[in-house]
């Protein structure tokens, strides 16, 4: 076993722990006073004392209320087995009332090892839940009802949050519900009859500061005992680790990811640009991974899809950004190249290019992204004629055209001066 | 779109003929049967054919050598999992075919399908779900997918049985040396299309979302698109992917791709030294550079007697003295394919002398219309271009003639006001006009032309222009409906106070000029701006 293999295989277990979230969550359920806690608390007084719950888990996208949510109920599962059955609604896909109603009774059937069929109408369905739901109760089992993007169920007449709702206000039943959504009004979202029958029991999840980052890095990155690997080589890799995650670098570094967003889904998937480019040979992290990670993740589209522009295009931009400044009304593909003849009249160094050319690299403005129509419907009219408006502003475009290479001087001339 | 003459195979290919490599002379023999009752394996899922070395793969895609070794160090090693990957760049940078010809290098199962072919959601679920359980269209199913699948939900839940299934029986192959690995990637090309479908608010997070819905950590997505990840605009969010960024070309890297597989190197490369850098102020996409250096080397080697003859400094001077005049033509066809090539090059001929500089177009249309759609035509543009004030006074009784008997001295202030409202209404485009003005219109000037026709076609025993009635009314408004689906004409919504359907014409001046003309029509007459 040369120095290869075990580097591989640290590579592999590294990748499938990211990759893995409730890995990578089971590090907050470590945590006292955690969410994770007050979850389960929730979910098993609820289960031990037979009654009804409901529970809203908000947060931005990528702080783990899901894998958070997952844990729990594993946990509470190999606790209380027989006593709990989970039924899984996605906002994304179940939105719809009678779409809802079908995948309950689907899950449900196939836990319970009942026939479904998949041409049972919507009261049938809806007898299904209730019936369900008194069987349960009678058998002291109780059913977690978990809806993600629980926002996108408040659209509409919220037939199903209400029925869901209105069916655990009956002493039979024994059911939680709970929601978990990323936009932080969701209670407010309900309607009132609904709202009423909400037990406002909220968990918020905020993302982490960066002293959080440091450890659940560790907790991720640092490798186990396995049959695999070599112990004098996992010993080296995790000190030379430790060592990194220590260092003044890594800080400036994770200060530097966390500006822009410091949910742990950022962190992953950062951490994970770094461990696909750990170098084989030296069989070990390097900071120069992470740093080279940075940039692969923190994105600036406007700037590349500037350095990608022609000559002709970045002209065609630098023209509608003066007719911004000179704040014209009308501003489509016409008056761009009166603009432009304008330009070319009074400085003879600019190029000439026929009305067709300008039109096509017009065209693939629009499809970079760089520029966009005004109005989203096209009346009917030509693209000559629309009004057109600039994704970019002029700070930005400015910075493209200092680092284009072989910018025309022309051009900085032109954006320096407004007449 | 043209077929480009690098080893950069055309983003339309299929699978089967990106079998053969690129660098050969003899084609591979396909391993893909064109059998069609030969039911699908597990094993068309991957590449069959010769497989390809890293290196190979860096130095088919010039200037791609960061982004290919990213790609691959990204896919990892055999079995091992990922985060959906999101790839993106401009039109023509090599996407979509360094992605599959790295799946070729790679030999591991994918699922390959385009937005474009798929271009709404059902279509899209039901093409996965047929590659994913190896089902194929063909004549005693009734060209029937396997599953009928309209709906996101149902789509997740057959597709998480469908890859549970599948990646069972790789695993089960595991034991009998199938190198292929037990994961299964999914491709999906060019999602920009999606953000402009129906649904699109539902179906963006849910690609993204899908590998958190699917929780099968066997499953790699890679999504290809040509927009940027912001401009993918969603209320609440989705979960990101992995951004990987595909630059356009540089200057170097188009020479390099231009010179490969080139019969006569030093040729092609003094032919490229001397257009490349003008082209390349305009366009940097490799495809609409080679829809114009194919023909412009032809007509670089004109004066050449022997293709293969390496060209000294005169030589290169002279063979670009000849080339000159038609460079500036031919940027302006980076775009189109002429339909009718040989007439084309007979026209050109004769225009290009007449002005060297700015690109000549044709003086007569290179398509037949009737002498009816044409009046029709013009007097949807005279609708479309003069204020309807002015109907009255340009169409009188005395057949539109300049009736200019009081003229008043306008001042200089108000001529360039006028002159500037005349421009403001020339950039706003056409407007739109009801049906009644149109026909209004066209009875005018049909009369007109049947006056001037008259003496000219006498000799012309041939169809004449219908004037007498101007054709009947059903013909008219079969007319107007060929215009409206030849795009000539569009149908606008209907004004909410009048209630009747507007029509406006979209066409250029240009057109209508040459229209006019081969009716012998005096349109300057009848435009409000001369």
């Amino acid at each position: 076993m040369g120095v290869e293999n075990p580097a591989e295989v640290a590579k592999f277990i590294i990748r499938s722990r990211i990759a893995d979230p409730l890995f990578v969550y089971s590090y907050f359920s470590q945590l006292p006073d955690s969410n994770y806690s007050k979850l389960k608390y929730i979910i098993s007084s609820s289960v031990t004392e037979a009654c009804n719950n409901s529970v809203l888990l908000l947060g931005p996208r990528g702080c783990g209320k899901t894998a958070v949510l997952e844990l729990v109920l594993e946990d509470l599962l190999k606790e209380h087995p027989d006593m709990i059955s989970v039924v899984k609604l996605n906002g994304l896909l179940h939105s719809d009332n009678n779409c809802a109603l079908k995948e309950i009774a689907r899950q449900v059937c196939m836990e319970h090892q009942l026939q479904f069929s998949k041409m049972a109408s919507f009261d049938e369905n809806s007898k299904f839940l209730l019936s369900i739901l008194r069987e349960c109760g009678l058998a002291h089992k109780t059913i977690v009802f978990v809806l993600e993007e629980f926002d996108l169920f408040t659209e509409g007449k919220q037939r199903l949050l209400y029925s869901l709702l209105d069916a655990m206000q009956s002493v039979l039943s024994q059911a939680v519900v709970v929601g978990v959504s990323c936009r932080l009004d969701a209670d407010q979202l309900l309607e009132k009859r609904v709202r009423s029958r909400f037990s406002h029991r909220k968990l918020l999840f905020l993302s982490s500061p960066g002293e959080d980052f440091h450890r659940l890095a560790e907790h991720i990155l640092l490798l186990p005992t396995d049959s695999r690997l070599p112990n004098d080589f996992r010993a080296s890799f995790n000190e030379k680790l430790l060592n990194i995650l220590a260092g003044e670098e890594f800080k400036r570094v994770v200060d530097q990811l966390c500006y822009s967003d410091s949910t742990v889904s950022h962190l992953l998937r950062f951490l994970f640009c770094a461990v696909c480019h750990m170098d084989l040979s030296s069989g070990s992290l390097s900071i120069k991974n992470f740093k080279s990670a940075l940039p692969s993740i923190q994105r600036q589209p406007k700037q590349e899809a500037l350095k990608d522009c022609s000559i002709l295009q970045l002209h065609l931009l630098v023209c509608m950004k003066r007719l911004e400044v000179k704040e014209v009304e009308l501003c489509n593909f016409n008056s761009i190249m009166k603009e432009y003849k304008r330009i070319r009249d009074s400085f003879e160094t600019v190029d000439y290019y026929a009305r067709n050319i300008c039109l096509r690299a017009f065209e693939h403005l629009l499809q970079r992204g760089l520029v966009s129509f005004q109005d989203s419907r096209g009346q009917g009219q030509s693209a000559e004629f629309r009004p057109v408006k600039l994704l970019i502003s002029w700070h930005e475009l400015q910075q493209g055209l200092q680092s284009f290479p072989s910018c025309p001087t022309i051009l900085h001339k032109l954006m320096a001066r407004e007449g | 779109m043209a077929k480009v003459e690098s080893p950069q195979v055309s983003r339309r290919t299929t699978r089967a003929s990106l079998n053969s490599t690129p660098n050969s002379k003899a084609p591979q023999e396909y391993s893909k049967a064109t059998n069609p009752s030969r039911p699908l394996t597990i094993k068309d899922l991957v590449f069959c054919g010769e497989s390809i070395s890293l290196d190979e793969l860096i130095n088919s895609f010039p200037g791609r050598r960061a982004q290919i070794l990213e790609l691959v160090q990204f896919l990892g090693p055999l079995n091992s999992p990922m985060i959906p990957l999101f790839v993106y760049g401009g039109a023509s940078t090599g996407k979509t075919s360094t992605v599959l010809y790295m799946f070729r290098h790679l030999k591991r199962p994918f699922i390959y399908c385009s937005c474009v072919s798929c271009y709404s959601p059902s279509i899209l679920f039901e093409s996965i779900l047929n590659q994913i359980l190896l089902h194929r269209k063909n004549e005693s199913g009734g060209y029937l997918s396997a599953k009928r699948c309209e709906r996101p939900s149902d789509f997740v839940n057959l597709l998480g049985e469908a890859l549970t299934a599948l990646i069972d029986s790789l695993k089960g192959n595991m034991g009998k040396s199938s190198p292929n690995g037990s994961m299964v990637y999914l491709v999906f090309d060019r999602l920009e299309l999606v953000r402009e479908w129906d649904k699109s608010d539902s179906i963006i997070p849910l690609l993204f979302n899908l590998y958190t819905l699917l929780k099968i950590p066997e499953v790699g997505l890679i999504f290809i698109s040509r927009a940027s990840l912001d401009t993918f605009q969603s209320d609440t969010g989705f979960v990101e992917p992995f951004p990987v960024y595909f630059p356009d070309y540089t200057d170097d890297d188009l020479k390099q791709i231009f010179m490969s597989n080139q019969a006569n190197p030093k040729l092609y490369s003094s032919f490229l030294r001397s257009v490349l850098s003008q082209f390349y102020r305009i366009t940097r996409r490799v495809d609409e550079l080679s829809t114009a250096f194919s023909p412009l080397f032809k007509k670089y080697c004109e004066p050449l007697g022997d293709l293969l003859a390496v060209p000294n400094g005169d030589m290169e001077s002279k063979l670009y003295r000849h080339l000159q005049p038609f460079i500036s033509l031919y940027q302006n066809e980076t775009c189109t394919i002429s339909s009718q090539p040989l007439l084309k090059d007979r026209n050109l001929r004769k225009s290009v002398f007449k002005k060297s500089g700015v690109c000549e177009t044709l003086d007569e249309i290179d398509f037949h219309m009737s002498t009816s759609a044409k009046y029709l035509l013009i007097s949807a543009f005279l609708a479309s271009r003069n204020p309807a004030t002015l109907d009255a006074s340009l169409f009188d009784s005395t057949g539109g003639t300049d009736n200019r008997k009081k003229k008043r001295k306008v001042s200089e202030k108000s001529v360039d006001q006028k002159e500037a409202k005349e421009q403001e209404i020339l950039m706003k485009g056409p407007g739109t006009f009801p049906l009644e003005r149109l026909l209004a219109i066209h009875q005018c000037i049909a009369s007109v032309g049947e006056y001037s026709l008259d003496d000219e076609e006498l000799q012309n025993d041939g169809l004449r222009a219908d004037g007498s009635d101007s054709g009947s009314m059903s013909d008219i408004l079969l007319q107007l409906s060929s215009l409206c689906s030849a795009n000539f004409i569009t149908k606008g919504g209907s004004c909410p106070l009048e209630g009747s359907t507007r029509y406006r014409s979209i066409v250029s001046e240009d057109i209508v000029l040459k229209v006019a003309r081969s009716l012998k029509f005096p349109l300057s007459k009848y435009l409000y701006r001369r």
